[in-house]
């Protein structure tokens, strides 16, 4: 081996083969810190509690003047939910139910059997799988009612900086909130009935006051008129945000999504598209690096062909004859592997600061880390294939 | 291996020309273990073609080449290696010696493959040639003469059914041919080797069994 590569190492352009290093370096470090930052930014834009949660969205009809009057219902049709679930881009579609009774709301300490603030109230309820939290007591028992609330968190907000602030009343935190006295007057169909409430947690999703299904059926059951009744809104769970044609298809059906969701998810999807472009820029790279050697490699082969035929004449196999040469392919694409590895995790040190600011801790490396092994594993393949092909090739001698 | 059989062999260039007479080409012929030939030519009759075919790197001819009954041309690369390692030594015309390499270098190249000759023995070699003091030496400062020893001892360097020997004298003096010619002797012997030599003229100072004209 040591004779073999004394002998043959001497047409090895240096020059050549650093430029190789250099541009699959380049090449894919890039590739693979796009993939690693698309990992570690996916949950700021995925976390269910995170500022920018974006595969849920609520959907109403538009309330429009000319349909007010005509007393149009502005609820969704059985026909139209089956058109939204048969759409690409969703996942599931959750129904809204809303309480079809009268209902009071009292909360605050009782002073003479009166509570300080009473209001008239409305439930909603929804599959728990639509839920942003999960709280613990998220039941309902007849027999010991207790009615478990969650409220949106504009809510909370909207009293404490703007209610409470305008009155001079205490702030309240979410904590106190949940330790807020509160009771229920349900009445309907012959019925009224009142039984203690409390708020269970908060949602950033649902802009809404929402009570468990349990609770909803047995509520209405007792309490409604029995009407079968279709939903005002409906909450998607959509599998690429962000996509236009959900734009294109909600505009079509006069359809409004609640809140800002959409430009998150516009936000996610350029995104998305923008470390594509990246990726593809880094994978290009890494092709064009990879031509650069496999160039190189049969300029070698060939001002060393004679050499290789004497070797070839005394005896050695063309897998012996080649063996400096793999080597050679596999220890500078090992080295840059590491080396792209090791880039890769030094800058996520630096982007991950700010992306920590954010409430992230970031995704995992495996993926990062997979894809730069298999592309090298994949150049190097095909560096050893072009390596055995050349040296068959110069088996037999012209005449 | 004991015989290596020629069948109505021709190489390609010659096609067409069989009016030639040739002790080799267009007929029978047998090269059997143990015995010596001496194919004498002219220049451009096929001398090394024939070498070339025997050690397989060439396949343009018409005929049959067979080793101990076997098409040569059925044989694996695997197959090859281990001919070209442990059956037939060849000396090619050319030598085809590592310029950049020793003198001890170009041996050990071969005899740390086959791992046949122990470095005293390989000493030995050069000693009887006259070349020990140039063990260290660029191959490409040696003379042609120094070269072509270097080249025969690394050709004995392995086990050897058949030495092929093509053209091993063309640079050496009458000294040297005749010590050439106890050294490859006495190898084949040992051995139980056949040799099969080329020359342009019968200057060769092995001596042969028979005598083929090409």
């Amino acid at each position: 081996m040591g004779l073999m590569w004394k002998l043959l190492r001497k047409n090895v352009s240096r020059a050549q083969l650093v430029g190789f290093a250099v541009a699959n370096l380049i090449g894919l470090s890039i590739v693979i810190l796009a993939i690693q930052f698309y990992t570690d930014v996916k949950p700021v834009f995925n976390d269910e509690e995170s500022f920018i949660s974006k595969d849920f969205l609520i959907i109403s009809k538009s309330v429009t003047t000319a349909g007010a009057i005509m007393g149009n219902s502005g609820a969704f049709t059985d026909a139209e939910v089956a058109d939204l679930e048969r759409q690409p881009w969703c996942r599931r579609v959750g129904r809204f139910v809303s309480s079809e009774y009268s209902t009071l709301a009292a909360m605050g300490v009782s002073q003479n059997n009166r509570r300080a603030m009473r209001t008239q109230f409305f439930f909603e309820s929804i599959p728990s799988e639509f839920i942003d939290i999960d709280p613990d007591e998220w039941e309902f028992d007849p027999e010991n009612p207790e009615v478990p609330v969650i409220v949106s968190r504009d809510y909370l907000s909207l009293y404490n900086f703007g209610f409470a602030a305008a009155q001079g009343l205490p702030r309240v935190s979410e904590g106190q909130a949940g330790n807020l006295p509160m009771s229920f007057t349900l009445s309907g169909n012959g019925h009224s009935d009142v039984m203690p409430g409390r708020i269970v947690g908060f949602s950033n999703r649902l802009n809404t006051i929402i009570v468990p299904e349990q609770f909803m059926r047995w509520s209405n059951d007792r309490y409604g008129d029995g009407r079968p009744q279709q939903p005002l809104r409906v909450a998607l769970e959509v599998s690429r945000p962000g996509d236009v044609k959900i734009d294109e298809y909600m505009k079509e059906h006069n359809y409004e999504i609640a809140g800002d969701k959409m430009s998150s998810s516009k936000a996610y999807y350029f995104m998305t598209i923008i470390i594509s472009i990246v990726i593809i820029v880094g994978v290009i790279i890494s092709l064009l690096s990879f031509f650069v050697l496999m160039l190189s490699i049969y300029l070698l082969l060939q001002k060393n062909t004679r050499k290789l035929q004497d070797l070839l004449l005394l005896g050695y196999s063309p897998a012996q004859v080649s063996k400096p040469y793999r080597l050679m392919v596999i220890s500078i694409n090992a080295t840059v592997l590491l080396v792209a590895i090791l880039l890769m995790i030094v800058a996520r040190v630096y982007y991950m600061d700010t992306l920590s600011q954010l409430g992230t801790k970031g995704g995992s490396l495996l993926p990062a880390i997979i894809v730069a092994v298999v592309i090298m594993a994949a150049i190097t393949i095909g560096n050893l294939l072009a390596i055995r092909r050349k040296v068959a090739a110069l088996w037999l001698h012209k005449s | 291996m004991n015989e290596i059989t020629l069948h109505n062999t021709l190489p390609a260039i010659f096609a067409g020309r069989d009016d030639t007479p040739s002790d080799v080409w267009l007929t029978e012929l047998a090269f059997e273990r143990g015995h010596h030939y001496l194919i004498t030519a002219e220049s451009g009759t096929g001398k090394s073609s024939l070498c070339s075919y025997l050690f397989g790197y060439r396949i343009d001819y018409s005929g049959t080449i067979s080793f101990d009954g076997k098409d040569i041309r059925s044989l694996s690369i695997a197959d090859w290696c281990r001919i070209r390692s442990s059956e037939i030594a060849y000396l090619p015309q050319d030598m085809r010696l590592f310029n950049e390499l020793t003198t001890l270098e170009n041996i050990r190249l071969k005899n740390d493959m086959t791992g046949f000759k122990s470095d005293a023995q390989i000493d030995r070699m050069l000693e009887q040639l006259g070349i020990a003091d140039k063990r260290d030496t660029l191959v490409s400062r040696l003379s042609i003469g120094q070269q072509q020893r270097v080249a025969i001892v690394r050709t004995l360097c392995q086990p050897a059914s058949f030495i092929l020997l093509d053209e091993p004298v063309s640079h050496l003096d009458v000294a040297n041919n005749r010590i050439l010619a106890d050294l490859v002797t006495a190898e084949a012997k040992a051995q139980g080797a056949a040799i099969i030599a080329t020359s342009v003229g019968n200057n060769v100072a092995i001596t042969v069994d028979r005598h083929l004209a090409l």
